[in-house]
């Protein structure tokens, strides 16, 4: 599949302070992608030069529509930013019409397109209030809403349900699920979960630097490691025990504190049966004993911290 | 050209749900007619204010029409000003503080276009504003002081409403260039009152300033002599303006936000 998006060696200095490091990526046409990364990693400076908001210092961007690059993105893309602020003045309905026309659409499509779009983000009862009076939720979705209307080949979106509550996040989410079936979307987050419940490929930067990219699947399987997790009672024979399994030979890291331990270990199934074997020995009493697998979220923190 | 309207007509709206289009022309208004007035009744609120020694008798000359109406514009000049940059220092930067502008920029807009529709606003706000404060003054002096000389009038209009798009425009300029509101007002309006007093100064010297266009506009109606450089001030006035637009558009398309 040819790239949709193609980033070169992107980078963003402010002054002395070099924000985003040449990174290079590229967002296959259809796919979903996400930049994840912990708060202060570059994730809106990069958001914001793909958008066209912010100049770079160096590298490319190139949006290719029909097989050819484009001088001018702006017509394809449609951007949310991470806190979006309309004319408070404005209902949601001017405000989306006023959107529409800008980006090119008649006057009668974007009356046409307002009334749909309201109706597909579960605005239509408050088209007609002033957005000044919106939650936050409704200006995230009324933001969605926007920034989709010209149809734009690539929705970029900074951190659109991080300022969320819990309701809010999953209106905004299963929107998202719907739209990525048509439109190729780039979104960042610092929030793993959110990635992995609509992506199929991840970003993770780190100071600017991309630390980990490639497909989601992919990325599980490969750096998915087996791992026991238990949690002991709080007695003293049980708490000892437990700080010493660290020091067993089928654990390659263990991580241990009071009465909870994670183990990355070789071999589940053997590892398993001789804690197991141990703990009896000790009269360790449990009160939890899980093997799986590490999550992306281990990976994850993995990343962040190294 | 249809962003053009597209901009400008969300400009007009947001003039009129903010109120200034009430509110502006309506001080304008009232600093008009005002002058006239008090003029008018000067003798009567001195006599009624009653703290006169016994005997002492004020005799004033009864000013003429076009001097009052010279009195108007300059207090056009002072307060009307004021109004003028509190009114319009928000116009670019508060767009971009708020972070309007991201959503607006990250479509495919013209610079041009988006900075002409808020010039264009400008001058119409001043424009409407300022025709009715004058015709305001212009009425109650004809009524209570006087003839004025019509062709004069209208000259030292036409000249008082450049300076007024003058300082329009520069406050446009220093909001494309500044974020704080405060910022933006203070050097706007300190720049428009120093180029008017610099004038007052030293007129020989700065003749074809722009901050001699009030002074001018004051002699049409005084009919005095010493009125060189009206065209060289008006040229160069105008191409200020121009400039400050180029400026402005270029500005709007560096900072597009305040990332």
């Amino acid at each position: 599949m040819t790239p949709l998006l193609q980033v070169d060696g992107l980078t963003k200095r402010f002054k002395e302070r070099t924000v985003v490091k040449g990174i290079s990526f590229s967002v296959a046409e259809g796919s979903c992608a996400a930049l994840l990364g912990p708060n202060g990693a570059g994730k809106t400076t990069t958001i914001s030069m793909l958008a066209g908001l912010l100049q770079p210092t160096e590298g490319s961007i190139q949006l290719r529509v029909g097989g050819k690059p484009v001088l001018d993105r702006r017509p394809y893309i449609g951007y949310l930013p991470q806190m979006p602020v309309f004319y408070p003045w404005m209902s949601g309905k001017e405000f989306l019409n006023y959107a529409g026309e800008l980006a090119g659409l008649t006057t009668r499509e974007a009356a046409l397109k307002t009334g749909e779009w309201l109706e597909a983000v579960g605005l239509g009862a408050d088209g007609q209030r002033k957005i000044g009076g919106y939650s936050g939720g409704m200006k995230q979705r009324l933001g969605l809403a926007q920034a989709l209307i010209h149809r734009p080949k690539l929705l970029i979106l900074d951190e659109p349900v991080s300022a969320l509550d819990p309701a809010g996040r999953k209106d905004v989410l299963s929107l998202l699920q719907r739209i990525r079936r048509e439109t190729t979307v780039l979104f960042s987050t610092h929030v793993l979960h959110d990635a992995e419940e609509i992506c199929d490929e991840i970003l993770m930067i780190k100071a600017g630097e991309i630390a980990l990219q490639g497909n989601l699947e992919h990325i599980r399987r490969e750096y998915s490691e087996p791992v026991i997790r238990m949690e002991v009672g709080g007695e003293k024979a049980s708490q000892d025990w437990l700080a010493s399994v660290g020091n067993k030979a089928f654990v390659l890291q263990a991580e241990i504190a009071g009465t909870r331990a994670e183990l990355t270990v070789a071999d589940v199934e053997q590892a398993s049966h001789e804690l197991m074997e141990d703990a009896v020995a000790h009269h360790v009493i449990f009160r939890k004993f899980e093997s799986g697998q590490s999550t992306l979220e281990d990976l994850f923190m993995k990343v962040v911290q190294a | 050209m249809r962003q053009f309207r597209l901009f400008f007509r969300k400009e007009m709206l947001e003039m009129g749900r903010s109120y200034k289009w009430l509110w502006v022309p309506l001080v304008f208004l009232m600093l008009g007619v005002m002058q006239p007035i008090v003029t008018r009744f000067m003798p009567e609120i001195l006599k009624s204010a009653g703290n006169m020694p016994k005997g002492m008798t004020i005799t004033m000359e009864p000013p003429s029409g076009a001097e009052v109406m010279a009195q108007t514009l300059s207090q056009y000049n002072s307060v009307g000003l004021l109004i003028l940059v509190l009114s319009l220092m928000t116009m670019i930067s508060g767009e971009r503080q708020s972070g309007v502008s991201q959503m607006i920029f990250s479509k495919p807009v013209s610079f041009v276009s988006y900075t002409a529709a808020k010039w264009m606003s400008m001058l119409s706000l001043i424009t409407v504003s300022f025709v009715l404060g004058y015709a305001g003054a212009w009425y109650y002096t004809a009524q209570m002081i006087g003839p004025v000389d019509a062709a004069a009038a209208v000259k030292a209009g036409l000249f008082y409403l450049l300076w007024m798009w003058f300082a329009g425009s520069l406050t446009l300029l220093v909001s494309s260039l500044l974020n704080p509101a405060a910022g933006i007002a203070f050097v706007s309006l300190g720049a428009a009152l120093l180029l008017s007093l610099m004038y007052g100064m030293i007129p020989e010297y700065l003749a074809w300033s722009p901050g001699a266009l009030p002074q001018l506009a004051i002699t049409f109606l005084q009919r005095e002599g010493g009125d060189t450089g009206k065209a060289g001030a008006l040229a160069i006035s105008i191409l200020c303006m121009a400039v400050f637009f180029a400026g402005a558009v270029s500005m709007v398309k560096y900072k597009k936000s305040k990332i």
